[in-house]
């Protein structure tokens, strides 16, 4: 069996703290590392480096929705048959990689996204439990996509749905544009149950109410305006 | 003719002027040259004539020739805004695209392209 070419891309604002273990710990397993430091202003970028990541930087910090972009378009320029994108904070488990990998290369689907509330989830703290389950609500509202989990950041995409999606929206609104494109493109997508670890570093850089609420409006506005 | 008149007429005059001056320099182009220049007319026609606005009022069903003139303002300047959101996102995109192309081409495992290593002395 020939093995796919697998890229992480790893979007990164202010992660030095922990990037350094998150990156290694990922290359154990997946050599092919890219991290898109997203304008950090502490030493995201080095300690990546010297993890072994491949490093790409945006001068500015242009939102998490961008950095995705470019972690896709440079996992393409580099040959990726196979592209999954992990947050760098620590919160997505090595171990769920090849359940997200496995049916990309079965060529069962185009995407393969991680749902938190799908099969064992561990347990999820239950506010942001209740504004998860309404963000999802609200993406299968306007997507039409029947997802469980909208807002994860662990996903896999085949090189063919990474070419096809294009994410516009440049702050936290693109996980609904993600869905909204896998939909309008036709792309065959799964869920796949992952374990989120919910440590006290990761809960404090995840969103609040009025994040949520920014997002919602961010969204919104893009819609109407493309 | 009120005191008004004497001070605003010939200010919106001086903005027409100006308003010509930038189009013959090429800042403006002609067709918003001529939008500016419509509105500043309209404006001075208004202050010269002011029962003109309120018989154009009173046919939109509106009492007062000033209300008119403010509704009027309140729109255009909604419409402002919308137009400066607009060029602002489409801006932001734009920076966007840029900030990702240096990213690309700087991506840590490839030399940095258009630059010759440095020279020895």
């Amino acid at each position: 069996m020939n093995r796919e070419r697998v890229f992480i891309v790893m979007p990164a604002y202010n992660e030095a703290r922990v990037i350094g273990r998150v990156v290694r710990e990922v290359r154990e397993r997946y050599p092919d590392v890219i991290v898109v430091d997203d304008g950090s202003l502490d030493e995201t970028a080095r300690q990546a480096r010297e993890s072994g990541a491949i490093v790409a930087r945006h001068v500015l910090n242009r939102g998490q929705g961008a950095a995705l972009q470019t972690g896709l378009a440079l996992g393409l320029e580099r040959g990726a048959d196979v592209i999954v994108t992990f947050d760098s904070d620590g919160q997505h488990r090595v171990e769920d990689i090849p359940a997200l990998i496995a049916p990309i290369a079965a060529g069962a689907a185009d995407v393969a996204l991680g749902s938190r509330f799908q099969g064992a989830a561990a347990e999820v703290p239950p506010l942001r439990r209740l504004m998860l389950r309404c963000a999802t609500r609200f993406t299968r509202l306007v997507s039409g996509a029947d997802v469980t989990d909208a807002h994860n950041g662990i996903r896999a995409f085949s090189r063919r749905a990474a070419l096809a999606i294009e994410i516009t929206m440049d702050r936290m609104a693109h996980a609904s544009e993600l869905i909204d494109q896998i939909r309008r493109k036709r792309l065959r997508f799964v869920e796949v149950p992952v374990t989120i670890r919910y440590t006290e570093y990761s809960r404090a850089k995840g969103q609040g109410a009025a994040g949520a609420v920014r997002i919602l409006l961010d969204y919104l506005l893009g819609r109407l305006l493309g | 003719m009120i005191l008004f008149q004497w001070i605003g007429i010939p200010l919106l005059a001086l903005l027409a002027l100006v308003t010509v001056a930038a189009a013959v320099r090429r800042q403006l182009t002609w067709s918003a040259a001529v939008a500016w220049t419509l509105l500043w007319t309209a404006a001075a026609a208004a202050i010269a004539v002011p029962d003109a606005t309120m018989s154009l009022a009173h046919l939109l069903g509106i009492d007062r020739g000033a209300d008119l003139v403010f509704y009027c303002a309140i729109l255009a300047m909604f419409a402002g805004f919308f137009v400066v959101f607009v060029r602002f996102r489409r801006m932001e995109q734009q920076l966007t695209r840029i900030v990702r192309q240096l990213a690309l081409r700087d991506a840590s495992d490839s030399a940095p392209r258009g630059s010759d290593p440095p020279q020895r002395p």
